[in-house]
């Protein structure tokens, strides 16, 4: 099991074991979520919104009568398609931004995929949110208006299945954005052909071993158990969201560009979020939009929420796999060819992201050392629910092809898989083999037992009859360090230093889950360790609130943990010196012959306690707000690695997994509990997509049948492996801290390192997630 | 219709005046300003909603208010002294058993249910009971230790992860 982590540089706070600091609260139970705080003693006259969602995977409202509905006691306002101020929104798109920054309408990302109306008459996958919203006394009446609306629904074919989706004369979902349902080229993805290095097919022609073969990914769901939740409140014009979205900022500038209203009019507060892990991206849901004009209708506050089955909302993009690679006899990779068919389901929102522009980042990252590199993909529409972001877009997908091209290319070769990976894959500034990887493979290696238990695929030892166990890895390149974060801007944090010595500490995130909270706390106390200051004499401030002025610095990336720590050393240095300059002239010496260290002031022969030189003054605090943007040095990538060993039952085609090595990287752990929380944590999550969670559609009409916990079957505590969650410090980036996002990475390895130890462990191949028994049997030619 | 349902909560008689097939839940979390149970489902699927009804752990999204009638009911709310955790609070606490903390009121109930009826779980005991609770980011391994750190099974002196 699990080994503590000892920290390469020693410090005060920052790196070690230590509750979150917001533990309390939450084993109270009193920690805010939206749904607890928008309540009527909260919002009085507080009235529940319900929206209509599309029955059939396609359909066009042709007729829609609201008289019954509208007659039935407690329904307070009605907003439907045909109302001037939804009629005249512009069409969107639910990703304006992978949420690192704030933009605009002009500059959303994705200003060739608008193929969302707010509330408008044509549905495109079954649960789509169209139509008409109902605001009503309670939820439940609410949901009874829905019932009482007269709908003439005109059904239109569909198609769930992205490869018919491409076949001519497919219908069609959005004919103004993607002719024949493939999105077309735009500015941030590029062509089909997004990324061509060299000349693959030299390269191919150059390899001793060409092999080429296929994966599939699937669309599993966030999960978060805190469903969406808003209330629109509108006071002199002026509105107010509160919601559990985790990017306040964004939310604004959304709401404000489609609503046409003034930034200033629009006040976004976010808390506490039950689970974030990507879900519906960045506060750009059109049901925020409908919500407000909906709250305007009524001139009273609006609740909208999800319920479980709504949650069901957005997923990762299923993605079919394509990869031809050509090495030497020796093990050098000479060309890579990898092609994708995205299943984005019904909106484009940000595939585009998913498919194209992650698995670029890889090939500047782990792929620099390849010479010869040929990536395309094809986005295509389906009726079903839509693909967004999810903890480790595009990564997951494209890991779980590139896992697999290694441990095939290296079987084939003859070679450990961990050699042909040290050998081939690094970083555009370093050389091979990369000192991160070396040192993440070797460290999972010697903890799964590696040498001992990998055998050749298939041929290990049988038990109890019909048991056969393998080993298996994945690796992957970071994609959180400082200088991958350079786009987000700016990131701020305000330190509130008060008269008795104690510090407000504003920096700006919503607190989802990670524990970043925390690695501010003590990036904080870090930096402010001349003044003595201890985590627990500083306040956090949980309430992310546009009106405060300060941009939130959004939980994407996992880099909020050491960004906002990097920002309060500045923050600290700029105090340290405001402080000096308030105490030159008490002690009479000039500031530049002062210091202070652990809270004294010392000049040449004296000192005087920081607290008795802020008592002495008029008592106002003493403030610093820093903005800095992310360093751009280039300082490489670290890596992550994941380790599964497993057991197959050849006779039910059941695998259990019985341990997972995860290795990180980090560069600088911030807090070593949050970090390994997170990659135990993350492995919920990779258990399920990796083995039993799984969006099932009835294939003759089109619907989803398992939009519930019962049916969806995320991992429970039955469920999961032993799980050994290592922290190494062995790249370094740039600033004070060198560290580096990890919590979205934790997941991205492992359902290929299972798929790998399966192998391993029956000598057949299951290519297709998740890898259920069904697949296993086919695969050992029973079925 | 609406019925008159007398029930004790965290030690103080309430009495609510409400349809007796409403759930549990949404009595305690809209007439009674008791947040800490959550909506995770509404289908007694991940047991976020979860409190004690007469000390055993009841998903309160499946529960009619009308079997709270004359009941005594515990939610998170109710379970410390004070600013005083409870054990099995502190034993969450002390395993960093959360990250979220959604699921948590729930998980922490749940656990107290548990050790209520088997003061002294088995492992089989502690994984058949708790796979009704869902956590979709803290992972499971961290719960059990907490599980058998409040039931006294692991040294207490261990230092917090």
């Amino acid at each position: 099991m699990s080994t503590d982590f000892k920290p390469r540089v020693p410090r005060q706070f920052i790196g070690g074991y230590r509750p979150r600091i917001d533990g309390v609260e939450k084993a109270h139970g009193r920690a805010p979520y939206a749904d607890d705080e928008i309540s009527e003693r909260n919002y009085p006259g507080l009235l529940h919104a319900r929206v209509l969602r599309c029955p059939y995977p396609r359909a066009r409202i042709k007729h829609l009568d609201t008289t019954k509905a509208a007659a039935l006691p407690g329904v307070k306002a009605i907003l439907t398609y045909q109302d001037p101020e939804v009629v005249r929104l512009r069409p969107t798109n639910a990703g304006w931004t992978d949420a690192v920054d704030t933009v605009s309408y002009d500059k959303m990302m994705w200003t060739k995929f608008r193929d969302r109306r707010v509330l408008g008459d044509y549905g495109t996958w079954a649960g789509d949110e169209l139509g008409v919203v109902v605001a009503a006394e309670s939820e439940m009446i609410a949901e009874q208006a829905l019932r009482l609306l007269e709908v003439q629904w005109e059904p239109l074919p569909f198609v769930l299945d992205p490869l018919d989706a491409m076949k001519p004369g497919a219908p069609v979902l959005h004919p103004q954005i993607a002719e024949h349902n493939v999105l077309p080229p735009d500015p941030v993805g590029g062509p089909d052909v997004f990324l061509s290095k060299g000349d693959v097919e030299q390269g191919f022609a150059a390899a001793d071993v060409v092999i080429e073969m296929d994966t599939s990914h699937h669309n599993p769901t966030q999960g978060s158990l805190d469903p969406w939740c808003c209330v629109a409140d509108w006071e002199e014009g002026r509105l107010t969201v509160f919601s559990n979205s985790y990017a306040a900022d964004q939310t604004r500038m959304h709401v404000s560009q489609m609503l046409e209203m003034p930034i200033h009019k629009v006040r976004v507060i976010s808390k506490y979020v039950g689970g974030q892990f990507g879900r519906g991206d960045t506060g750009d849901q059109p049901f925020f939009i409908f919500t407000a004009l909906l709250a305007k209708k009524a001139g009273r506050p609006v609740k909208f929420k999800h319920t479980r089955r709504d949650s069901f909302h957005d997923t990762r993009q299923g993605a079919l796999y394509h990869c031809k690679v050509g090495a030497t006899a020796d093990g050098k990779i000479t060309a890579l060819h990898f092609k994708s068919i995205g299943d984005i389901g019904a909106h484009a929102d940000h595939s585009v992201f998913a498919l194209k522009f992650a698995p670029a980042e890889v090939s500047d990252a782990a792929l620099a050392p390849i010479p010869n590199i040929k990536m395309e993909s094809y986005a295509v529409y389906t009726d079903r629910i839509p693909g967004c972001m999810m903890r480790g877009v595009g990564n997951s997908q494209f890991n779980f092809i590139f896992g697999r091209m290694i441990d095939g290319l290296a079987e084939r070769l003859g070679m450990d898989p961990i050699e042909l990976a040290l050998k081939n894959f690094g970083h555009a500034w370093g050389v091979c083999p990369d000192k991160s990887l070396t040192a993440v493979l070797e460290t999972g290696a010697a903890r799964i037992g590696w040498a001992e238990k990998r055998h050749k695929p298939g041929q290990g030892p049988l038990y109890e009859g019909a048991i056969k166990r393998g080993v298996g890895f994945s690796m992957h390149p970071g994609w959180h360090a400082e200088w991958q974060e350079e786009r987000r801007g700016q990131v701020q944090a305000k330190i509130t230093l008060h008269p008795d010595g104690t510090v407000t500490l504003d920096a700006p995130t919503v607190e989802t889950g990670t524990g970043s909270n925390t690695c501010n706390v003590l990036g904080c106390a870090e930096a402010l360790g001349f003044l003595g200051v201890r985590p627990e004499d500083i306040r956090w401030v949980s309430t992310v609130d546009t009106d405060n002025g300060m941009r939130d610095c959004v939980q994407t990336d996992s880099a909020v943990s050491f960004l906002q720590s990097e920002v309060l050393v500045v923050a600290a240095q700029q105090l340290k010196q405001k402080l000096l300059d308030l105490a030159a002239p008490v002690l009479g010496v000039p500031a530049d012959q002062l210091t202070v260290t652990g809270g004294q002031i010392h000049a040449p022969g004296r000192s005087l306690s920081v607290k008795e030189l802020l008592w002495k003054g008029d008592l106002v605090p003493l403030s610093v707000m820093v903005s800095r943007r992310p360093s751009g040095t280039k300082t490489g990538v670290p890596y992550i690695a994941s380790f599964a060993e497993v057991e197959v039952d050849t006779g039910t085609g059941r695998t259990q997994v019985l341990k997972l090595v995860i290795i990180n990287d980090c560069g600088t752990v911030m807090y070593a509990s949050g970090a390994e929380s997170q990659q135990i944590g993350g492995q919920v999550m990779a258990m399920g997509e990796a083995l039993t969670e799984e969006l099932i559609y009835d294939p003759v009409r089109g619907v989803p049948l398992n939009f519930n916990f019962i049916d969806y079957k995320m991992p429970t505590i039955l469920d999961m492996p032993a799980i050994d969650p290592v922290l190494l410090e062995v790249w370094r980036g740039a600033g004070e801290y060198g560290a580096c996002g990890i919590g979205e990475g934790t997941l991205t390895c492992s359902p290929r390192a299972i798929a790998n130890a399966v192998y391993n462990a029956i000598g057949a191949r299951v290519d297709e997630l998740p890898l259920t028994p069904e697949k296993v049997l086919r695969a050992l030619g029973k079925i | 219709m609406d019925s008159k349902i007398t029930f004790t909560v965290n030690g103080q008689s309430r009495t609510v005046a409400t349809d007796p097939q409403r759930p549990l839940l949404d009595v305690l979390r809209e007439d009674l300003q008791l947040t800490g149970a959550k909506y995770g489902c509404g289908e007694g699927q991940c047991r976020a909603c979860t409190v004690l009804l007469n000390g055993k752990a009841v998903a309160s999204c499946m529960t009619p208010v009308a079997e709270a009638d004359k009941q005594t009911i515990v939610t998170i709310e109710g379970l410390a002294s004070g600013d005083k955790l409870h054990p099995v609070q502190e034993a969450f606490l002390a395993e960093g058993a959360f990250q979220c903390g959604y699921c948590t009121p729930g998980m922490i109930l749940g656990t107290v249910g548990l050790l209520n009826e088997l003061p002294n779980p088995s492992e089989e005991d502690i994984l058949s009971r708790m796979q009704r609770h869902l956590c979709r980011c803290c992972h499971y391994q961290k719960l059990l230790k907490a599980i058998r750190r409040a039931a006294g099974q692991t040294a207490q002196s261990a230092a917090p992860k």
